[in-house]
């Protein structure tokens, strides 16, 4: 008799054994509880021709067990360094300094060996480009299960049992894990990847720019998977990303990067909705809304400069140089991260913010600093 | 930049096209040959008919694959259209060649998504906003540099210490702006803007987009803004098309099919996207499965494959664009009986609130949903 689960490679049922097996592996994996993670003074720096070179310096943040950060910032603030490192998977000559406590224990500068007990079990990453991190001459069920394989004691024929389930998960036909990623759309690619990334239920999901490059309608149901996915398995997560909108609708917390330093933190609500930091407000209003009926348009108004060369990085406030409330302190002084309620900033005139609000909604306020191309 | 001001009807018409087709021919291989089949070509872009005036930006959105660029690069003849005609103020560009299509390409100009592949490495800013001048045989050295002095003016670019800087010596929206500047020195008439601001950081997206505006206005440029992100679409353009599977669904003041999308499709691609308002996560329905393959084209609606209200009808005739209130044109059957009273043997869908059949999380449209009524 022939199969016809999938007619192309004949998918056969799994067997009693197996099945035994992965309902213990299930259950296992389920009790694992959501993870809390702590970066403390986290600090990287590359040695390069030109100088040491500060990616990311002294961020700190937490993530409370089961909920969802949101790292968001422009490109070359350094919100993928930080994950990337807390990865371990940053270049060898990185200089990482500062801690970052999961569950309590220290995971920067763990060896190789120690690491494969984190990465994956505990703590797993969604890359930022799925056609990317896809290996091409592989079946994709091959490389779900390999990494189950790597950290289970289980079967092969419960590994891709398992695999089958996390299809189901992010909505994939089983039978599709004997494709090669080439055949795959890139939605699915995306969904495949995050189907790799939950395999072992770690507690601490880090997403990388999971939705970037992707039309709105299939951003909407990746987003709208991980969503469903992180209420179901519980785990934390934190989500990397430039689209501050996604933020709003899907963590608890977020954190503002600008140029490797933390501008802002905070609940997400408070921090969008009266934001501390004149960086946050500049790019709250140079994000696109969509029109509602009766409310007036506000204006779209671009932050003019750029971000400063990070080898040599200016003194005092990093946004300075961009900032139409700058005054001669802030380009001397280092500012201090100001607590006021549960936001954090870093700004010295963190006092005058509700004042600062209302000039930043003025486009007016922004060209003023146009003269720096 | 708040939403653009009404464009006037009587401006001059600077690009028509009329039913449109881009087809690629598939590649025919040993078998096929053998056999005789002829490989089946794919309609990226299938019947489009659209008409941009002077000082207008008409916004084209659409999910990937849908055909946007492909209508874009083929109304700057970048490829030749299978059927249908392009018209450059009244005159029939559509299949011109040699010395006319040379000429109409001074007067059309694409910019595209991403500023560090479109800049070659090896010139200086200068050289490459000079290149299409070379080309086109225009002015001597001093003439020319004048021009290009002048289109850095107008990207907002001081030509003073930039003019002899390399594309790696700038920004991504510096590099964007260049290549704005590379489109203008010719002075065309109508500009393509190919995903213009994707690949910027959304801190400076804003001032690109205000710079196309901007130049519209002030030097009379009919614009094509292609984008799938939709919001933009919102602060720049005056009109909107809406595009699935290789043709217009829906059009209309942007306005009008941003605040009150009539197509199902339109419905859920503005459901996609996410609001900015933190803790409120909409109830979205979800639009499943993807874009049908422009290889096989569905004989009826051609979103009919993942509409939630699609019946028999949708899936035997493709609805024609009817004309709604205010220049609103949708292509459904929902607001077009005309189908239905020439089939009155095939169930006709009609509006109502969808919902999700919880065993088989197929969407089905219910009954009437004040949604549809307002």
């Amino acid at each position: 008799m022939v199969a016809v689960a999938s007619p192309r490679f004949g998918q056969r049922p799994a067997s009693p054994a197996t099945l035994a097996e992965l309902e213990k592996l299930t259950e296992r994996l389920a009790r694992k509880p959501a993870a809390h993670l702590l970066v403390d003074g986290l600090s990287i720096g590359y040695s390069t021709l030109r100088g040491r070179f500060h990616a990311v310096e002294d961020v700190s943040f937490e993530v409370p067990a089961g909920t969802n950060l949101g790292l968001v910032g422009e490109s070359g603030c350094g919100k993928s360094t930080v994950v990337k490192t807390l990865m371990g998977l940053q270049p060898e000559a990185t200089q990482v300094s500062g801690r970052a406590l999961l569950d309590g224990q220290n995971i920067l500068g763990l060896d190789e060996t120690a690491l494969r007990d984190v990465r994956w079990k505990r703590m797993s990453l969604i890359t930022q480009s799925a056609m990317n991190s896809l290996d091409p001459v592989y079946c994709i069920g091959d490389q779900i299960s390999e990494a189950i394989l790597a950290h289970e004691p289980v079967s092969k024929a419960t590994a891709w049992a398992r695999a089958e389930q996390m299809f189901a998960l992010v909505g994939l036909p089983a039978g599709r894990l004997y494709e090669f990623p080439h055949m795959f759309s890139g939605g699915m690619r995306q969904r495949a990847v995050i189907a790799m990334a939950l395999a072992l239920n770690a507690g601490l999901l880090l997403a990388d720019e999971p939705t970037t490059a992707l039309d709105p309608i299939m951003q909407s149901q990746i987003m709208t998977r991980i969503r469903g996915i992180h209420a179901h398995l519980r785990c934390s997560m934190i989500l990397v990303t430039h689209d501050i909108a996604v933020v709003a609708e899907t963590c608890e917390n977020i954190v503002v990067m600008y140029a490797g330093k933390v501008a802002e933190s905070g609940p997400t609500a408070e921090v969008l909705e009266s934001p501390l930091h004149p960086y946050t407000m500049g790019l709250k209003n140079a994000f696109p809304r969509l029109p509602e009926r009766g409310a007036p348009r506000q204006p779209l108004i671009s932050i003019p400069g750029v971000v400063p060369n990070l080898l040599l990085p200016p003194a005092g406030c990093r946004f300075a140089s961009r900032c139409p409330f700058a005054t001669e302190v802030c380009h001397r002084v280092t500012p201090p991260v100001v607590q006021v309620g549960a936001q954090r900033a870093a700004c010295h005139h963190t006092d005058r913010a509700a004042e600062f609000r209302v000039a930043a909604a003025r486009p007016e306020t922004w060209r003023t600093m146009r003269g720096a191309v | 930049m708040s939403t653009r001001h009404a464009i006037d009807p009587s401006a001059p018409l600077v690009i028509e096209a009329q039913d449109l087709k881009t087809h690629f021919q598939g590649r025919s291989g040993i078998l096929s040959a053998l056999v005789g089949v002829k490989p089946p070509s794919a309609r990226a872009l299938d019947g489009v008919d659209l008409r941009i005036r002077e000082r207008e930006i008409v916004g084209l959105v659409g999910e990937s694959g849908c055909g946007k660029s492909t209508l874009g690069m083929t109304l700057v003849r970048m490829y030749q259209p299978t059927d249908g005609q392009i018209l450059y103020r009244g005159e029939d560009i559509t299949k011109v060649e040699g010395r006319r299509l040379k000429a109409y390409r001074h007067s059309a100009q694409i910019i595209f998504q991403d500023p560090y592949s479109s800049l070659n490495p090896r010139l200086t800013i200068g050289q490459v906003i000079e290149e299409p001048l070379i080309i086109h045989g225009i002015g001597t050295a001093a003439e020319r540099r004048e021009k290009v002095i002048r289109a850095l003016e107008l990207v907002r670019i001081p030509a003073e210490g930039n003019i002899d800087r390399y594309p790696s010596d700038l920004s991504g929206g510096q590099r964007q702006r260049v290549a704005i500047a590379r489109a203008l020195v010719l002075e065309p008439k109508f500009i393509v803007a190919d995903e213009p601001v994707s690949m910027l950081d959304v801190s400076i997206q804003a001032s690109v987009l205000e710079l196309l505006d901007e130049l519209s206005r002030e030097l009379g440029l009919a614009v094509l803004y292609i984008s799938h992100d939709i919001a933009t679409v919102g602060y720049i353009c005056n009109h909107v098309a809406v595009m699935y599977l290789g043709r217009i669904v829906e059009e209309g003041r942007s306005e009008d099919v941003l605040m009150r999308p009539l197509h199902p499709y339109t419905q859920r691609l503005m459901d996609a996207i996410p609001r900015m308002t933190p803790g409120e996560t909409p109830e979205r329905i979800e639009l499943r499965g993807d874009v049908p393959s422009p290889l096989a084209v569905p004989p009826g609606c051609r979103f009919s494959s993942r509409c939630p209200y699609a019946t028999a009808l949708c899936e035997a005739v493709e609805p024609a664009l009817s004309d709604q209130a205010e220049a609103h044109r949708v292509r459904c059957h929902i607001y077009d009986d005309r189908a239905a009273r020439a089939h009155p043997d095939l169930p006709a869908p009609r509006a109502g609130k969808i919902t999700e059949v919880a065993e088989t999380g197929a969407l089905v449209a219910a009954a009437e949903d004040a949604r549809w009524q307002s």
